[in-house]
This record gives C-alpha cells, sequence and structure tokens, in this order.
C-alpha cells in the first residue's frame, strides 16, 4: 500500500526499543546457528533404581487411575460388575457346547471340562486384556499430559484393572468347584509363584506394546489378532497333555502363559507340582521380556509428548 | 536453584518433525532400509524452540505472549516435565502444577464426588488434602446441588467449572497457567484471577500463557514474547506488550494488501501545531480516499492496541467523488496514553451497507507525552487504555 511515512518520522521518540526493530516489527536479535552445540544435546539419565522410586511414589496416583476406569466402567451399567463373568462363562458354555457335538477328545485328566476350561481361561483373559489395554492407554489419552508421574503409571493401571476384573471374574470358579463338588488340591499353594511369573510377563509385554503403538500406530490393528491367535495357540480349551515335550518347550518359551495355565491345572487339579522345564523357561523369557520392555519403554519414554 | 519456585531455562532448543503423524509401518520399514543401506533418511525436521534461555525468580510472575506456533505450550510442556528438550536443560525446583485443558481430566461417568476426589489424586493431592478442601472446591465449583450426579448431565460450563477447581486448589511451588481463563462466563473468570492471585500472594511462581493481552498485562510484572521459537522481548509487561503489538500491527499491515473499491492512498497524524500526537490533546488524521466511481458510503475509522478490535471507532457518512478526496479527522483531546497504536480503516456502501472496503490497518499512530495511565492493582482488569484527567477534592 502506498502510505506516505512524512509525517511518522520517529526520531526522538520516547518509546524504548523502536529504532531496534526489523521490517517485521521484531527486534533485530544476533544471528543463530542451525542448531545447538552438540555437546548441549539433553541426555536423560537412566538410573533404574530412582525410576523405580519415584514409580513407587506414584503408587497413589496408580491407583487412582485404575480406580477411575473402574469405577466410571461399571457404575452406571444395571449389571455393574456381573459382566466381568458373562464374558468368559458365555466362552465356557459355547465351547464345551462345540466340544460335545464335535466329539472331540481332549485329554484333561478326568476333569470335567468347564473347570478345566475356565481354569485356562481366567489367565489368559487377564494378560490378553492387559496387553490389549495397555497399548491404547498412552495414544489419546487426555491425562497423559495432565499427570506428573511417571509413564508407566499408566499401563500399571490398565494390569491392575485387568487384575481386579479377574479376580472378580474368578468368583465363578468358585461355584464351579461346588457344582462338581470337587476341592482344589494340597499343592495349590504353587498357584501363587506362577502368578508372579504370569503378572511378570504381562507388564512387561504390556510395557513393550504400549510404548510402540505410540511411534507405531499399526500395532493397534495388529495387537487383537496376535491375542486371538493366541488363545487358539494357547492351551486354554485343550491340554499340553496332547502335544509332544518338545512342542511343548517351544509353546512355553513363546507364550509363557501356557506354562503357567499348565502348572496352575497340575497343582490345583492333580495335586503335582509344575513341570519344572517349563516354569523355569516361563519364568526366564517373562523376566526377558519385563527387562527388554521396561528398557524401550524408558527409551521412547522421552518422545511420547512429541507425538501422541 | 535451591529456593522453591525457581525456573532455570537453559539454552532450550526442541524441533519437531515436519511430517509428524505418517508414521506408519511402511516408513519405518523404508527408513531402516536406508539405515541398513547407509543412505540417509531424509528427515525434515522443525526448530520449534531455539536456544531459549531464561531464569524466574521465586515468586515471580511471568507472562508469555506470541502468536499461535511460536513454541508457547511447547516450552511450557518442557518446563512442567511432561516433555524434553532435544538441547540444553530445564531446572524447577519445587511441585509444578499446571492449569492446561483442566476439563479433559473429568470423567463423564464418574460424579461430581468421583471426580473431585479422583482427579484431585491424580493431580498429586492426597486423600486427605482433598477431603480438607472438598467443600471449598465443591463451592468454587458451583455444583453443590449437583455433586452426586454423573458429569455427562453437566452443562458444558459446569465441567469446566469442576476442572478448574480441582486444578486452582492445587497449592503448587511454580504454577502453570495455559489459556484457562478464556473458559466460563464472565462472572467466573473473574473468580478466577482472583484465586490466581490468592495462590500468587502465597509466594507461587507463575508462568501465565494467554492471547487475551489484558488479562496478561493485569496478573503478571514480567513478560517474555515469542516467536519463531525465539525470545523477542524479555522485560516489564508493559514495555513486551507494547513490542509485541507493535509487531502484531506491523505484521497485519504487511499482509493486508489495500483492497477494496475505497482505497486510502495516503495517511498522516499531526498533533497541535505541527508537533507529535500527544496525551489529551487534539490529533488530526489525514486521509486521502481514492475510488473509481461515485458513490456514497460510510467510512470508518477506528485506533486499536494490537488487535482488529479497536478502542474506539469514528464514522462519517460521504459522497465520495471519482477519484480521491482528502479528508481531515480532527480527534479532540484524544485520550490515550504514550503507546503505539495502529489506524485501522473500512467502508461500507451507505445504500446497501454492502461492505467497499474489508476493515484493515492502515498506518500506526504514536503517542507521546507525560501523562500516564495510573497504576491500578492486580484486582481489577482494565479493558482498554483510556487516559480521563481527574480532580479529586475532599467535600467539607
Amino acid at each position: 500500500m502506498e502510505v506516505e511515512d512524512e509525517t511518522q518520522s520517529h526520531s526522538g521518540m520516547p518509546a524504548r526499543s523502536l529504532d531496534a526493530v526489523d521490517e517485521n516489527g521484531r527486534p533485530i536479535l544476533p544471528e543463530l546457528p542451525d542448531g545447538p552445540d552438540p555437546s548441549t544435546r539433553y541426555r536423560r539419565s537412566h538410573n533404574t533404581r530412582s525410576a523405580l522410586v519415584s514409580l513407587w511414589q506414584s503408587r497413589g496416583i496408580t491407583l487412582s487411575l485404575a480406580q477411575r476406569d473402574l469405577r466410571a466402567s461399571y457404575s452406571q451399567e444395571v449389571l455393574g460388575f456381573a459382566w466381568v463373568l458373562i464374558g468368559p462363562i458365555m466362552l465356557m458354555v459355547v465351547l464345551t457346547f462345540l466340544k460335545n457335538v464335535s466329539n472331540t477328545k481332549i485329554d484333561t485328566g478326568g476333569i470335567e471340562y468347564p473347570l478345566f476350561l475356565y481354569v485356562g481361561l481366567l489367565p489368559w483373559t487377564f494378560f490378553s486384556t492387559s496387553v490389549s489395554t495397555s497399548a491404547g492407554s498412552l495414544v489419546n489419552n487426555p491425562l497423559l499430559n495432565k499427570v506428573y508421574a511417571p509413564r508407566e503409571t499408566f499401563v500399571l493401571a490398565q494390569i491392575i484393572e485387568a487384575m481386579v476384573n479377574t479376580v472378580a471374574a474368578a468368583v465363578a470358579l468358585i461355584v464351579l468347584f461346588v457344582v462338581y463338588g470337587r476341592m482344589p488340591e494340597a499343592t495349590s499353594f504353587w498357584v501363587i509363584p506362577l502368578l508372579v511369573i504370569l503378572l511378570v510377563f504381562a507388564v512387561g509385554v504390556s510395557l513393550f506394546f504400549a510404548s510402540l503403538t505410540v511411534f507405531v500406530r499399526d500395532v493397534r490393528h495388529a495387537l487383537p489378532q496376535a491375542l486371538q491367535l493366541g488363545f487358539f495357540v494357547t492351551q486354554i480349551f485343550w491340554g499340553l497333555a496332547d502335544i509332544s515335550q518338545g512342542w511343548r518347550i517351544v509353546v512355553c518359551a513363546i507364550n509363557p502363559v501356557a506354562a503357567v495355565i499348565d502348572g496352575i491345572r497340575r497343582s490345583v487339579f492333580f495335586g503335582t507340582a509344575p513341570d519344572l522345564t517349563l516354569t523355569l523357561i516361563a519364568a526366564g523369557v517373562s523376566l526377558l521380556w519385563l527387562m527388554v520392555g521396561y528398557r524401550v519403554f524408558k527409551r521412547l519414554e522421552t518422545g511420547f509428548a512429541d507425538v501422541s | 536453584m535451591s529456593a522453591e519456585g525457581a525456573v532455570s531455562v537453559d539454552h532450550v532448543w526442541k524441533r519437531f518433525r515436519v511430517d509428524r503423524g505418517r508414521r506408519l509401518l511402511r516408513d519405518h520399514l523404508s527408513r531402516a532400509g536406508n539405515t541398513i543401506r547407509g543412505s540417509r533418511n531424509d528427515d525434515s525436521w522443525r526448530w520449534v524452540l531455539r536456544d531459549i534461555d531464561f531464569q524466574v525468580a521465586p515468586g515471580e510472575s511471568v507472562g508469555i505472549v506470541g502468536s499461535n506456533g511460536a513454541g508457547k505450550s511447547t516450552l511450557l510442556k518442557i518446563i512442567s516435565g511432561l516433555m524434553f528438550p532435544y538441547a540444553g536443560e530445564v531446572r524447577t525446583s519445587g511441585q509444578v502444577g499446571a492449569l492446561i485443558e483442566v476439563a479433559a481430566g473429568i470423567h463423564n461417568e464418574l460424579t461430581g464426588r468421583e471426580n473431585v476426589m479422583i482427579y484431585g489424586n491424580l493431580l498429586g493431592l492426597s486423600r486427605k488434602q482433598v477431603n480438607a478442601r472438598f467443600d471449598e472446591i465443591v463451592e468454587f465449583a458451583e455444583v453443590e446441588q449437583a455433586v452426586d450426579r454423573q458429569v455427562k448431565y453437566y452443562s458444558s460450563g459446569m465441567k469446566v467449572r469442576l476442572g478448574f477447581a480441582v486444578a486452582a486448589f492445587l497449592e503448587p511451588a511454580i504454577l502453570i497457567v495455559d489459556e484457562v481463563l478464556a473458559v466460563g462466563d464472565s462472572s467466573f473468570q473473574q473468580k478466577c484471577l482472583e484465586r490466581m492471585r490468592e495462590v500468587l500472594t502465597g509466594g507461587t511462581t507463575l508462568l501465565l500463557v494467554s492471547h487475551d493481552l489484558a488479562s496478561v498485562g493485569a496478573s503478571v510484572s514480567r513478560g517474555i514474547w515469542l516467536a519463531d521459537g525465539r525470545v523477542q522481548t524479555d522485560g516489564p509487561i508493559e514495555d513486551v506488550l507494547g513490542d509485541y503489538r507493535h509487531a502484531i500491527e506491523v505484521e497485519a499491515e504487511q499482509n493486508s494488501r489495500m483492497q477494496g473499491d475505497i482505497r486510502v492512498t495516503s495517511v498522516a497524524t499531526t498533533g497541535v501545531d505541527g508537533r507529535l500526537p500527544a496525551v489529551a490533546e487534539d490529533v488530526t488524521v489525514k486521509l486521502t480516499v481514492t475510488t473509481d466511481r461515485e458513490r456514497d458510503a460510510r467510512l470508518y475509522l477506528g485506533i486499536s492496541e494490537g488487535q482488529a478490535t479497536p478502542i474506539f471507532v469514528v464514522m462519517h457518512a460521504a459522497s465520495l467523488a471519482e477519484g480521491s478526496t482528502e479528508y481531515e479527522i480532527l480527534l479532540e483531546r484524544l485520550p490515550l496514553p504514550p503507546n503505539r497504536y495502529f489506524l485501522w480503516f473500512g467502508a461500507w456502501d451507505h445504500h446497501t451497507l454492502e461492505q467497499a472496503t474489508p476493515w484493515q490497518p492502515i498506518g500506526p499512530l504514536l503517542m507521546s507525552g507525560q501523562r500516564r495511565l495510573d497504576r491500578v492493582p492486580k484486582a481489577i482488569v482494565r479493558l482498554s487504555p483510556v487516559y480521563v484527567s481527574a480532580q479529586w477534592s475532599k467535600v467539607q
């Protein structure tokens, strides 16, 4: 535009930095290099011990996150917590029905099929809901930018939630034991270390996929497929007795849940200890997943806020 | 750095990938392939923060201004520890609390009471602390009647108030506020400002980002102007706002090609006796408008401080002949304090009221003079700067 500039001669004006502005009206600043001095690069110190301390300090936040979701999902439904039971029970009924009509022979060691099935269903349901809900916990989460706590709390909250749901679903197990007139064997204490292995595995896999999903969104589509496949590959509606020991080792190394389910069945139904080889393999693989998953999570953590 | 509430931002750089969001599996595979083959990935990065360097003392209140995309929110995220810098370092001492999109933390399926408890925990208050403040929070949010109702049955205003109320009762050493004052009705906004000032009186450090320059000016003492990821000015808030507003005007003027049927071809301002325009003195604006055909139009002339919204507008119903018409507009005893202002112009057809010339800046106006506005306490937010001379006399 053609505005004459004569009357607005700025000389002697009281305004402060007026003569030091460029044509954009901005102060003239010293030239900056194209990037920072490499020696000033921000390096995040990976100190596992202090990371775990701050995770422990955030336990209240973890619990609140879990509580928030749990309350929200059941507060308003008519059946509330009953829904946790309905899913596995329906699956149990359908699979029992299918087995009976197709006359498939499955070696349950003399245990009634619904009971045998349900004991396998619970650990798997826990594992698969943990992993699938964790994977989505860091993307599109409005709380992510509000809660000042280590990002693992979001994943752990999902696992706590899955745990609570699984415990609720276990109520049906008591009913099944009563209905079939059975009692858990004295060796049932083995269940505790087996569940620890399951928890370690679930946390490791969840941490891994939660952080990966932030950067590779395809994981969100691939994961449900993989979990569905896992349902059939894991001996939930069949038993490890159906395959050779060589295959058992392969199955348990890929999927420690298989060893956990097998161990639980042995100790609860048959009064024997879990298979030592399979249990140790499962424990080792789970621990490896936890270490790798945690490492990957911490490594990628610095970039979470940039992307999601 | 030992005192609670100090913030130190030490030569911070941050960059983002330009094409972020398009990171599919095949992109990763091709990148991995490139890395293996030894060829470089053609990543393009954009610096959003460049060499940001400043210190904030405990208890200081700092307003961060700048246009969209200048890097303000990224800077706040890095200070609050949610994001990590590319280079440089940020150190804070004491608890950091942030009021950013407060309503997003409120869960629709939960009742107001549950939300207060859980959201309070998530923001870092213990159960005991929430219990102790529960009544105050509910009263502040004005949801006493609805506290046991699910939030999804709340009005959107109630929801925002609830979120703000929970966050407002944190007592962090460093409070970060990002554009939250744009929520709620004006009486609630007033309440929020009051609450913020209450927290500040307790010695909390404040970092405030807002596009509402008037409320920034009223709430903080120091300003930082960010543009293109760099600190442009850092100093007393009045100076920083002045610089920033001036740049907005210059930019607006550059971007607007004089368009429309009625064009301003020259503009000039003078004060009394050819001196510079001064506070509470007569100011003359000389304006030449040019049009291609004879027409009746309403000409509007306004003066603004930094935005398209002017402080005042004067109108003249004109009969324009073809060619140029020169006007002298006398603004009597113009009550504007010393600062940079901009003249805006627009024209509408007198009969059809159709826009002939869009509202646009046409030139700067500098007010000089010694008379300044009286400083007001932070509890009073001034809308526009108008200098009115007043005589106080005691009535016997």
